[in-house]
């Protein structure tokens, strides 16, 4: 083709087609370009604000600031659950490409023993891919700066002061104050406060048990939040102070409990198993409760190995659990001055008499007593205990109008005292057997001596016969406990705020005075109760509780020998001054054998701390020193220093 | 057309003449383009000249020198080399799945001791040469519809089949486009065309069903929906229009575009530097910039349509042609108007190869305006 010249007109003619089709591109390209231009101008102008909202979440991210948790105060201010500085670090998930490597580089830094590494692997492997891990907490500080300065060995891995729960008296309030231990997978609920995403930081911790888990929302605060630049991977470039919202602190909550006595219930105790319950009978509060043995509850924010958890959980002392309020035992003989009470208030005269003679027939079986009481009216018979007295005041006036007074003392029932796992106990009546036992709907009359020693289905925790000392102390309020102080600066009622007694004064007040026969004259005479703070008394009432059923006739030491798992438990309830009522309590000593022995002890001890501290009681207590009588006489007066130069 | 230049023979020849008839004003666009390029790749290193803005500008300012260089190379030079340079181009294309350099999967890249050249970018400019040749000599009649335009279509569909099996489906789609409308200015029945078109429309979904790589058939479905996967393929498309509309009437100032400095958006510095051009200056500088774009295709298309040889007709308009669909696919791609294919935004983009191959051509357009007036000889070729 190229060897034929074109023609003219050829030329012309293609050349007219490559105009009129390059103007038409050029068109096209127009055309194309406005349309750019026109989604530019929708995209920039129009949607700009939607975008630039984007960008602006691209760029930023918030991250939570844990709250400082509120701090728990005894009542004197003194500080039973605060927070101290915790260095640690923390791992990146998504940075880090090889955690194993990370993980052995850090090993040589900081002491890891092996378990501490496998349940590391474990946690990293299941936390959620954007929230970092707490791999070391509560560094020194040596440790914190030898890893700082080894950091670009360790990627992904950053250190961090965080804070973390201090128990200062790490085992007094175990049970009470509780404990706050690291966020586990089935804490997390779908909705409410537990999903928060606050509880996926790193080391946080929420209460788990006793106040702090009964308080944890009070105590959490809301989480504040940094403002921080990052870049597409996740890295903070810059931290923004000015987009910070600041973290709103946990409410600082003050108990009513005192640490001085608690500590010395806690010294009391020993290697003892038991609890120990104060209130103050005139307002309530509650000044001690302690459940022996304790534990140390620093170690469950930490974070407890399986074996040692296990060694705790196992032993037959059983110091996780708190005694106080969530086991129940047959109150035994404090029980008495309940059925004397009701006696009292069905018009028994206190002057009726029973014998005694160590054994009593009645209904085909000996009902025993642990010792020949003779002639007894009710006084006496309160304060010697006399089994064989009560078995058949019981029997003369039947378990309703036992029950009606036991509930009137807050025996059987939970109190509002806002720490979990409280169990009821009971208080049997009529009504009781025909609901609980529908085959056998009758109260049997051989069911009631056994109930007027505080034995059978009659069962209470150590809070309850505490509140019904008080309750007998006070004599006339139906006191209510009162754990909580003030929440935020917001207190809490007086327990004392409560409806009167149903039952007559001088019928309470002969009850006190028995209860003073005890200590002076009763079971408990000869020391057992004896304060030794002069013209200061106790009056108080001593309970034997079977731990188990006895075979006819094998109870014959009152069940306070033996292994140490099938004796009595011992219980003491006591209140002091005896003349003018402030302090009341229970002891518990599980297994501890007789009341009097092993349970009336320890009350006198702990009630001392108590009445010490009480200013009007040690002005009482305290008489002022003798002051020599100066005489007149001129010669017998030393001389004056100056006088022998 | 002036008085002296016809009355003078030999005149046009002379060096000085040749460059006063260079287009000053289309010159100056492409630096100006380039120039922007220049500060955005500036700014979105975090205000540091490398790794990208001082190679851009160096390069640019060589490959502009050269490209005046070659403005002043007679036409008939490069209608006799048209056809070596084609073949060329193509052998290196062959050459690349046997010894090329891959990345990300796919092999583009030649080793030639220190230089690595892109032979799909550089077939661009071989295709147009090799073109305009082929319908230099060829009459109306025949360019219309005959058996002889088999060649021209084997022309492009060799190259376009090559590079679409790197696979750089995206570069493959631009040889295609380029080489039919220039058969298409060549003269092609617009009848034909439009039947061809239209095929082509019916085989794309049968494509897409047996041809396309997964990733590729995963490009265009995001694009079709890009929210349905934000952290995958979506991607891109999401970030790039979150910049683009972040940067609102006047842009977030230079060297303020947090998309592109922390990195959220991907390929800042090639394929997606428009968006990050247009976060940090806005409406307006984007605006302007497809104001320039578009200045350079009238200006392209009027040289070629002023052209006296139909060979630097053709020449000069396969430039600009490819030049501006480049241009329209890239902007569509970053406004989220078409798929994520690679096709860089021509002398904004980062890119060495591209740009030698980019400014190899605008060699052309002016070398057409500078020689305006001559003729070609045509049966002086190598192999014609």
């Amino acid at each position: 083709m190229s060897r034929s010249p074109l023609l003219l007109d050829d030329v012309n003619e293609r050349q007219g087609i490559f105009r009129r089709r390059a103007f038409l591109l050029g068109g096209v390209a127009g055309v194309g370009l406005a349309a750019l231009g026109g989604r530019l101008a929708q995209l920039q102008l129009v949607e700009s604000g939607r975008y630039r909202l984007l960008s602006e979440h691209n760029q930023f991210e918030f991250v939570l600031t844990p709250p400082p948790r509120g701090v728990i105060f005894d009542r004197d201010g003194v500080v039973l659950a605060s927070n101290r500085p915790d260095f640690r670090l923390l791992l990146a998930k998504d940075e880090t490409t090889d955690v194993d490597q990370v993980l052995n580089n850090l090993a040589q830094l900081v002491e890891i023993d092996e378990p501490r590494l496998r349940r590391l692997r474990a946690e990293i492997d299941a936390a959620p891919r954007r929230s970092p891990v707490a791999l070391v907490e509560d560094m020194t500080w040596e440790e914190f700066s030898r890893v700082n300065v080894r950091a670009p060995e360790l990627p992904g891995v950053t250190a961090d002061m965080g804070e973390v729960r201090v128990y200062p008296f790490s085992a007094a309030f175990a049970h009470v104050v509780g404990y706050v231990a690291k966020v586990s997978a089935k804490d997390i609920t779908k909705d409410g406060p537990n999903s928060e995403p606050i509880l996926l930081n790193p080391g946080f911790r929420i209460g788990k048990q006793g106040l702090e888990k009964s308080y944890d929302l009070d105590l959490r605060g809301k989480p504040g939040a940094r403002k921080i630049e990052v870049d597409v991977k996740g890295r903070v470039l810059r931290h923004d102070p000015r987009g910070d919202l600041p973290p709103t602190p946990g409410a600082p909550i003050q108990l009513t409990l005192d640490s001085d006595i608690q500590n010395r219930a806690m010294e009391v105790f020993g290697t003892d198993s038991g609890a120990a319950v104060m209130m103050d009978c005139r307002s309530g509060d509650v000044l001690c409760m302690f459940s022996a043995p304790s534990f140390d509850a620093n170690a469950f924010v930490r974070g407890m190995s399986g074996p040692d958890y296990k060694a705790l959980a196992e032993y037959d002392r059983k110091p996780l659990f708190n005694k106080a309020l969530t086991a129940t035992y047959p109150p035994g003989s404090t029980f008495k001055t309940m059925v004397a009470l009701a006696a009292l208030e069905k018009g028994v005269d206190p002057s009726r008499t029973y014998t005694c003679n160590k054994h009593w027939y009645w209904g085909g079986r000996p009902w025993g007593c642990d010792q020949a009481h003779g002639t007894l009216d009710m006084h006496s018979a309160i304060a010697k205990s006399c089994d064989i007295y009560f078995y058949q005041l019981a029997l003369s006036i039947g378990p309703d109008p036992i029950a009606k007074v036991a509930r009137a003392f807050g025996l059987g029932e939970i109190h509002d005292i806002d720490i979990p796992g409280q169990k009821p106990g009971l208080i049997p009546d009529t009504a009781y057997k025909r609901r609980a036992f529908p085959k056998d709907p009758v109260w049997h009359a051989g069911e009631t001596p056994s109930m007027g020693i505080g034995q059978g289905y009659v069962s209470v925790n150590a809070l309850q016969l505490c509140i019904q000392c008080a309750r007998l102390a006070n004599g006339k309020v139906a006191l209510e406990p009162r754990l909580i102080h003030s929440i935020g600066g917001v207190i809490r009622p007086s327990g004392a705020q409560a409806p009167n007694l149903p039952f007559d004064p001088a019928h309470i007040a002969f009850i006190q005075s028995a209860m003073a026969a005890v200590v002076t004259s009763g079971t408990a005479a000869g020391g057992h109760a004896e304060l030794g703070l002069g013209p200061i008394k106790m009056a108080g009432k001593t309970g034997t509780a079977q731990s188990h059923n006895y075979t006819a006739g094998s109870r014959g030491q009152h069940g306070s020998q033996g292994a140490w798992a099938t004796r009595d438990h011992a219980w003491f309830i006591a209140f002091a001054p005896y003349d003018d009522p402030r302090y009341a309590m229970s002891v518990l000593v599980e297994h501890g054998g007789m009341g009097a022995d092993a349970s009336a002890p320890k009350a006198a001890q702990i009630m001392r701390v108590a009445l010490l501290k009480d200013p009007q009681i040690r002005a009482r207590i305290t008489q002022p020193p003798p002051v020599p009588v100066a005489t007149p006489d001129k010669a017998a007066a030393p001389p004056a220093p100056d006088a022998t130069t | 057309m002036t008085v002296s230049a016809i009355s003078r023979p030999g005149e046009r020849d002379r060096l000085m003449v040749k460059l006063s008839h260079v287009d000053w004003t289309f010159c100056l666009i492409l630096t100006v383009i380039a120039g922007v390029g220049g500060m955005v790749l500036y700014s979105i290193a975090g205000g540091t000249w490398s790794p990208w803005a001082a190679k851009h500008l160096v390069l640019f300012g060589v490959c502009f020198l050269l490209m005046i260089a070659l403005a002043t190379v007679d036409l008939q030079i490069w209608f006799t080399l048209a056809y070596p340079i084609y073949a060329l181009c193509l052998l290196m294309l062959v050459a690349v799945p046997l010894v090329g350099h891959a990345t990300m999967g796919a092999r583009r890249w030649l080793d030639l001791g220190p230089i690595r050249l892109q032979p799909s970018e550089m077939i661009k400019v071989g295709l147009v040469l090799a073109l305009a040749r082929f319908y230099h000599g060829l009459d109306a009649r025949h360019a219309r519809l005959s058996f002889r335009l088999l060649i021209p279509a084997a022309m492009i569909a060799v190259p376009a089949a090559l590079v679409a099996h790197q696979p750089d489906l995206g570069t493959a789609i631009l040889i295609a486009a380029t080489g039919g409308l220039m058969m298409l200015l060549g003269g092609l029945s617009l009848r034909v065309a439009g039947g061809l078109f239209a095929a082509l429309a019916g085989i794309v979904p049968l494509a897409f069903m047996f041809v396309l790589k997964p990733y590729q058939k995963a490009r265009l479905l995001t694009f079709l929906n890009p929210e349905a996967d934000r952290s995958g393929s979506g991607y891109h498309i999401i970030q790039s229009k979150i910049a683009l509309g972040s940067g609102g009437l006047l842009g977030k100032g230079f060297g303020l575009g947090t998309q592109s400095q922390l990195n959220f958006l991907p390929e800042k510095s090639t394929d997606f530097i428009f968006a990050s051009m247009a976060e940090e200056f806005g409406f307006l500088g984007c605006a302007s910039v497809l104001a320039l774009y578009a200045a350079v295709i009238f200006l392209g298309l009027r040289i070629a349509s002023t052209a006296h040889s139909h060979f630097a007709r053709l020449a000069s308009s396969g430039v600009i042609v490819g030049f501006g669909i480049c241009v329209l696919i890239n902007g569509a791609m970053v406004m989220g108007l078409a798929p994520v294919v690679g096709v860089p935004m021509p002398l904004l983009s980062f890119g060495g190869t591209v740009m030698i191959t980019m400014m190899a051509g605008f060699a052309l357009v002016l070398s057409a305006r500078v020689h305006r007036y001559s003729e070609v000889a045509s049966g002086r070729g190598v192999l014609f």
